[in-house]
């Protein structure tokens, strides 16, 4: 494959997204209108742009990045035109930001690598802790930024510029922050945190002081359960910082300790907060309660075997029946009108998207880096792992976003960060 | 440093695996189980469509109308209160198997126009209205109800109309189905078993289904004799106990092989009072074919009647066939061999005698109202045919009327009212003969005509008579509708 490929492909992609609206729009019987020509422009701009500052700025970059994430945002954006077109005008915005600052990132690392983001770890940490913060504002001052409360989770920032109101989820780019000083620290120590084993005859013991690591992440992720009432976040975090652990030391104490705690947090989580116990049982047995808990995991199933084999066809569905089809459950509406073809279809661009990110780790130059990509792959694997397992019951239902399909414009924008930070690592893997 | 960014690598392929399986399984196994749960919206919204428009009996009964989802104020689902009683003809409408009857006759009128079709967007701009229309029929809900009852659990069709003006007052079909099981949640599983159903309930017996008419084709036969001028009702006939059928073995008996009244000879009057085979046998001969064709053609066999929908039509034999035949041509003159008809025909026979040889086209909507109630456009009855002159038609009504007073239709006779009527019990080559009736009343100014068919016998079987088990039928519907109406 050739970057000229490359291009080819995210012209096809660009096209697949205006043809997915031209077909929203004859189902909905209406004609072809300006909607269509304007979504293949905007991908054309947006992942027109990315291309050139890859040809430009990295140019030994992975050629297989952007067709898969355009190809992945094709389909979702189609799926957002069809439950609510005002909303995917407004995605498409978020999409030109998003690429604007992943070109960003792009054109300044041009020169100095990603060497600078080992270096300032500690102030990308509190950066992170910032961000990860800055929803606990109050919801009431004057000062233009507050904290926000959507749909009981308090992840959310407002920023007022007069008579537009932004909404955006700092955690989103927290979370990479946090992934970015992680992958640098780990690094760095990782020879302390692997070392010092006891044996007592064949069974190998932990020291003490290893186990710190995990009770900062475990209090951490608890922390964000408690205060930000986030599922989600909190498991994704947790997650994350353990699977980190074990890839720079190899222990596999690490994960094994980790989930047992897990699963102590779990209980604990189950016991004292409603919500919680909620989606647990939602998740169990989503028709005992189906008028409560188990309303929405009971709608994206019946969503996706109306779809069957073959889907209804875009806008031939009803995926507006499920709540919530544009963010969390956009999986089950997929599932309904591109059917299980389509369903595995995405499937299959994200497993072969974490892919090529770990491909990049195992390639990569020094250890930061494997575990900057690793990671980062990991977050995004996850992500699509945590979201679409809720919505087909393997887990239970956290609300996290799928990654560059579900409608909000900050997880597409950290999302698409993420992306470029991974395909400057692949322009940087040793020749 | 690898080996565990391997490992997690596949462990995160490992989720996805689970993940495709899991969605294989929800959408390609366990997909129809949801799809067809009746908690599953989809399921109401695909059996709800537009607003359509109400349709109502004579007597402002509602045998169709709209009703609103609670969820979604703008689909309806389809209602049939009367259930099974109208299935064959208000028929029923439904997304997945199409509609039937007055609802698919009429979907254009019943349908609201607002979904801007291009046709509409004009009728929008020219400020026409677009709101469903509603249709008033001609069938009336408590004769319907009678007939129904009359016929029970009988496989059959009973049908009335308006002599005079060719209304259909009672359209039965039997057995029937509940129309509201077709567009309910569990549509398909009672469509699958309605179409698999032996009894054939979703078969219209009135106008798709077509019987040998038997002696109710007398009436054509005698009718045809008489407008010719080779018979008249007083012309008689030699009473053999068995007619020798020219070039063939076979044999005419009457029923039960006995011979028709006591002497030699027997009038036409008192042939068709019997309903002697061996009489309209011979009579059929000396008509020959090309009379009795030409005669059965001008009541309405071997041509499309005009109706709300399209019907089976009802089968004569050509004058060619029948005419190096002869024992084709006595059969076909007892409305036997390959003669078959369809009961809204032979009652629009019944109905023509009674109406002094007027074939009225017959209908079933009689007026279509807008929202607002006025009368958008109303049935003009009209003349399909005149199949015998006025004189003719007097001479066999009074026959007819002998039939009823004593002869072998004395179980349709009403006291008090005239009836006039003939009988048939229609051979049939599987098992017990279909049984018939046709007539109408009072004779001297009939407002009802009607044809009953009894399949095979119905409760009685093989000892069925159209006398027995068909003219009983008919004289509920007279009883009613003149008497208690």
């Amino acid at each position: 494959m050739t970057r000229s490929a490359e291009a080819a492909f995210l012209l096809g992609a660009s096209a697949l997204a205006s043809f997915g609206v031209a077909m929203a729009n004859l189902a909905g019987g209406g004609g072809v209108d300006a909607q269509v020509a304007l979504t293949f422009l905007v991908f054309l701009i947006a992942f027109g742009s990315l291309h050139l500052a890859l040809r430009q700025w990295a140019p030994r970059a992975s050629f297989y990045l952007l067709p898969l994430v355009a190809i992945i945002t094709a389909v979702g954006l189609t799926m957002i035109y069809r439950l609510d077109p005002d909303r995917a005008g407004l995605q498409r915005w978020w999409l030109l930001i998003a690429a604007a600052l992943a070109v960003g990132l792009l054109f300044a690392v041009r020169s100095t690598g990603l060497e600078p983001l080992r270096r300032y770890r500690y102030l990308l940490l509190l950066g992170s802790l910032v961000l990860l913060l800055l929803p606990l504002l109050p919801t009431d001052w004057s000062i233009p930024l507050r904290g926000k409360t959507v749909n009981g989770s308090r992840l959310w920032v407002e920023f007022i510029a007069g008579p537009i109101g932004i909404q955006f989820q700092p955690g989103e780019i927290a979370k990479l922050l946090l992934v970015v000083f992680l992958a640098s620290y780990l690094a760095e120590r990782h020879t302390v945190l692997a070392s010092g084993t006891r044996t007592i005859g064949r069974l190998r013991l932990v020291e003490p002081r290893q186990l710190v690591p995990v009770l900062v992440a475990w209090t951490a992720s608890f922390g964000v359960l408690v205060y930000q009432r986030d599922l989600g976040a909190s498991l994704l975090l947790f997650a994350v910082f353990l699977t980190l652990l074990y890839m720079a030391t190899g222990r596999a104490a690490y994960p094994i300790i980790g989930t047992g705690m897990f699963f102590v947090g779990a209980f604990f989580a189950w016991q004292a907060f409603s919500h919680v116990e909620r989606r647990v049982i939602a998740w169990l047995r989503p028709f005992s309660d189906f008028d409560g808990a188990g309303y929405q995991i009971a709608q994206g199933l019946f969503a996706m075997g109306s779809g069957s084999l073959a889907g209804s066809g875009v806008g031939l569905g009803r995926p507006e029946l499920i709540p919530f089809a544009q963010t969390d459950f956009l999986f089950a509406a997929i599932g309904e009108e591109l059917g299980l073809a389509g369903a595995v279809v995405v499937l299959c661009a994200f497993a072969l998207l974490t892919a090529v990110g770990f491909g990049i780790a195992l390639r990569s130059r020094d250890l930061f880096r494997k575990l900057l990509a690793a990671g980062l792959t990991f977050v995004l694997g996850l992500q699509t792992f945590l979201i679409i397992g809720g919505v087909v019951r393997v887990l239970p239902l956290t609300g996290i976003t799928l990654p560059f399909m579900s409608y909000g414009g900050s997880s597409l924008v950290s999302n698409m960060v993420l992306i470029a930070v991974l395909a400057r690592l692949s322009h940087e893997e040793p020749t | 440093m690898n080996g565990p960014i391997r490992k997690v690598a596949i462990a995160v392929f490992i989720a996805f695996a689970v993940l495709l399986l899991d969605i294989t399984y929800i959408q390609a196994i366990a997909g129809p189980g949801y799809r067809d749960d009746p908690r599953n919206p989809r399921v109401q919204i695909g059996i709800a469509g537009k607003e359509r428009g109400l349709i109502l009996d004579a007597t402002g009964v509602q045998l169709a109308r709209s009703e609103a989802l609670e969820d979604d104020p703008n689909l309806f689902v389809r209602v049939y209160p009367e259930g099974g009683l109208f299935a064959h003809s208000v028929g029923f409408t439904s997304s997945l198997f199409g509609d039937w009857g007055v609802e698919s006759s009429y979907a254009t009128e019943l349908r609201s126009k607002r979904d801007l079709t291009i046709s509409d967007l004009i009728d929008a701009l020219l400020g026409r209205d677009l709101q469903a229309q509603n249709l008033e029929l001609t069938l009336v809900a408590e004769l319907q109800r009678v007939a129904a009852e009359a016929l029970g659990d009988q496989a059959g069709a009973v049908v009335a109309l308006d002599p005079s003006t060719g209304a259909v007052l009672a359209f039965v079909s039997s057995p029937t189905f509940d129309p509201n099981s077709i567009i309910s949640k569990s549509a398909a599983a009672a469509w699958e078993a309605l179409a698999n159903d032996p009894a054939a309930p979703l078969r219209d017996r009135v106008s798709r289904e077509s019987y040998a008419p038997g002696s109710t084709f007398k009436v054509i036969t005698a009718a045809a004799a008489i407008e010719a001028g080779v018979a008249g009702p007083d012309t008689t006939f030699a009473n053999p106990p068995e007619l020798e059928l020219p070039g063939s073995t076979a044999v005419i008996r009457n029923f039960a092989g006995t011979l028709c009244g006591d002497g030699n000879e027997v009038t036409l009057r008192e042939a068709f009072r019997r309903s002697c085979n061996t009489v309209f046998g011979q009579l059929a001969m000396d008509l020959g074919a090309s009379v009795l064709e030409q005669q059965a053609e001008a009541f309405g066999f071997n041509r499309q009647i005009p109706f709300e929908w399209e019907t089976l039509t009802a089968a004569f034999p050509t004058a060619d066939t029948l005419s190096s035949n002869l024992p084709a041509l006595a059969q076909s003159g007892l409305g036997q061999r390959d003669v078959q008809a369809t009961p809204l025909l032979m009652a629009m026979v019944a109905a023509t005698i009674g109406n002094g040889g007027l074939q009225m086209e017959p209908y079933m909507v009689a007026r279509i109202y807008d929202a607002a109630g006025n009368v958008v456009d109303e049935h003009q009855p009209s003349v399909w045919a005149t199949p015998i002159s006025p004189a003719t038609a007097d001479v066999v009504a009074a026959m007819m009327e002998q039939v009823v007073a004593s002869g072998t239709a004395t179980r349709a006779a009403v006291a008090g009212v005239r009836v006039a009527g003939k009988t048939g019990t229609a051979e049939t080559e599987i098992g017990p003969p279909h049984a018939w009736f046709i007539g109408f009343a009072p004779v001297d100014n009939p407002t009802i005509a009607l044809a009953v068919v009894v399949e095979e016998g119905g409760d009685a079987g093989e000892n069925a008579t159209g006398g027995s088990v068909a003219a009983p039928v008919a004289k509920r519907l007279f009883e009613f509708w003149l008497l208690n109406r």
